[in-house]
């Protein structure tokens, strides 16, 4: 590890020497655990008698999600020019001379994390109201007028579910290191009742949930981060990820273990001006879990043929997937007791 | 051969919280190791548990391809079940079991999609083996389901 650092202490020095015509020294450097899609530093830099701190996101040799980081860099940007609340963006390179890697670097917020088990409760319902307004400005953000057609696959509003459904079936067809009958089931169900056509096309976060955003002590959102599965599609996909039991695993009754799942549905209603239909919220709700089945699948496929060790992607492999294929079970099975379903309520 | 191999892994486990989890140089170390005890927990049920996981589910899955055999009859599919009732597995290590179930999965899955198709076409037959496959679909959930911290 000691080599690692120092390796990229002197990339990144080099790098943003060169971008900012001046001396540019990275001070400290440490990785941040968690980040299953890139490697994820925090520097000091210091550069013109001033210290300031960076993230650094690093493409991995392999990771849990597959993804463009030119496309997460370009919606966490549109983001953050519409006045949401990310890190401010300042680098993408993709020239492998600096740190063998391409890389992306946004400015550090301080003062804040972002660990579920760390939510100060006594501001549980301020929090979970800016976190369901916040996704409602996202989803109420133009993506088009944002230039994000330019980086993201173009969909339509009649047609994006189902390609969201044949892209997760396929990713489950290729990673899968088992048949999954329980997502199969899924699967065809989603494909035999489809939704009715997205209200309109948004930026799709694509992982907006209790853990991916930065909030401070006091129970204010400071940063939305994870930008890398951002999309154009149905604004309710992330409505329904977000409201994923598995996000709130011993607490059903709390969406993100912060707001009774109504409650977190009218506010992003209010800050959205669209309408969460049930029938079709019920039906993203099933493809999340297929979607999450699909993430873990993939990550615990990287952890098997060794391309990656980190024992998040086992973790993920195992656990996640034990847990979406009870949520999955929960919803579709006809002898259910839609636990899962009872808590949403 | 430890026959109380779950309790030894549950205490490697326990060895990496209590003892080398305090020592971790940075909190990406720490993390790491926090995941890998975690890890070893489910490994520990699974190390119990896992022969008798998977012959529940070859036997759940025979007896239902048995019972859903002769409405398929004659079919692609309904050779395929019949060869999956009267396979054996390799042998009763772990992976070979674990071969045999995904081999006799695989023609559930498609069992299944089949008996859906015919439900969708009005076929009341068809509510039988879709409960039953469900009850199994259930009961291979819960089997494997992990008792977890995380």
């Amino acid at each position: 590890m000691a080599a690692k650092e120092e390796a990229l202490r002197a990339g990144l020095g080099a790098f943003l020497t060169e971008q900012w015509r001046d001396e540019a020294r990275v001070e400290a450097i440490s990785r941040i655990p968690g980040g299953a899609s890139r490697e994820t530093w925090r520097c000091r830099v210091a550069t013109a008698g001033a210290t300031r701190g960076l993230i650094v996101r690093v493409d991995p040799e392999t990771s849990l999600i597959d993804t463009d980081r030119a496309t997460e860099y370009r919606a966490m940007e549109a983001a953050h020019r519409s006045g949401l609340p990310t890190p401010e963006p300042l680098f993408l390179e993709h020239d492998l001379d600096w740190i063998g890697r391409p890389f992306s670097i946004t400015s550090e917020v301080t003062g804040c994390q972002a660990s579920a088990d760390g939510l100060p409760m006594e501001h549980r319902e301020a929090l979970g109201r800016r976190k369901w307004r916040l996704l409602g400005e996202i989803a109420r953000l133009d993506p088009l007028t944002l230039g994000l057609g330019e980086v993201m696959p173009a969909t339509k509003v009649e047609t994006c579910a189902l390609e969201q459904v044949d892209y997760w079936a396929g990713v489950i067809a290729q990673d899968e290191l088992h048949p999954n009958p329980v997502a199969e089931a899924a699967i065809r169900w989603l494909r035999r009742h489809p939704p009715p056509p997205a209200q309109k096309l948004s930026l799709v976060h694509g992982d907006y949930r209790t853990g991916n955003f930065l909030y401070s002590p006091d129970g204010d959102i400071k940063a939305i981060l994870d930008w890398e599965m951002a999309h154009l599609g149905d604004p309710l996909e992330d409505l329904a990820w977000s409201l994923d039991p598995l996000w709130c695993w011993r607490r059903p009754d709390l969406a993100g273990m912060l707001l009774p799942h109504a409650e977190a549905v009218r506010h992003w209603e209010d800050a959205s001006g669209l309408t969460a239909e049930p029938a079709a919220l019920a039906w993203w709700r099933v493809f999340a879990s297929v979607k999450g089945i699909g993430i873990w699948i993939s990550s615990s496929e990287d952890f098997h043929r060794g391309a990656a060790k980190a024992p998040i992607l086992a973790l993920a492999g195992w656990l996640m997937t034990d847990r979406q294929q009870q949520i999955l079970a929960d919803y579709l099975s006809p002898h259910s007791a839609h636990r899962f379903w009872r808590g949403a309520a | 051969m430890i026959p109380q191999g779950a309790q030894g892994v549950g205490h490697l486990a326990t060895r990496i919280v209590t003892d080398l989890l305090p020592k971790a140089a940075d909190d990406y170390m720490a993390a790491d190791l926090g995941m890998i005890a975690g890890l070893l927990g489910l490994v520990a049920q699974d190390f119990e548990r896992g022969t008798e996981v998977l012959l529940a589910d070859i036997a759940d899955i025979h007896a239902i391809l048995e019972t859903a055999a002769p409405r398929f009859a004659g079919s692609d599919l309904g050779r395929r079940m019949a060869a999956e009732v009267a396979r054996l597995p390799s042998g009763m290590r772990l992976s070979q079991l674990t071969a045999h179930t995904d081999g006799a999965m695989r023609v559930l899955i498609d069992v299944h999609a089949a008996v859906e198709a015919a439900a969708d076409a009005g076929e009341g037959w068809a509510k039988m083996p879709d409960l039953a496959i469900w009850t199994f679909l259930d009961a291979h959930v819960a089997r494997r389901s992990y008792d977890s911290a995380f």
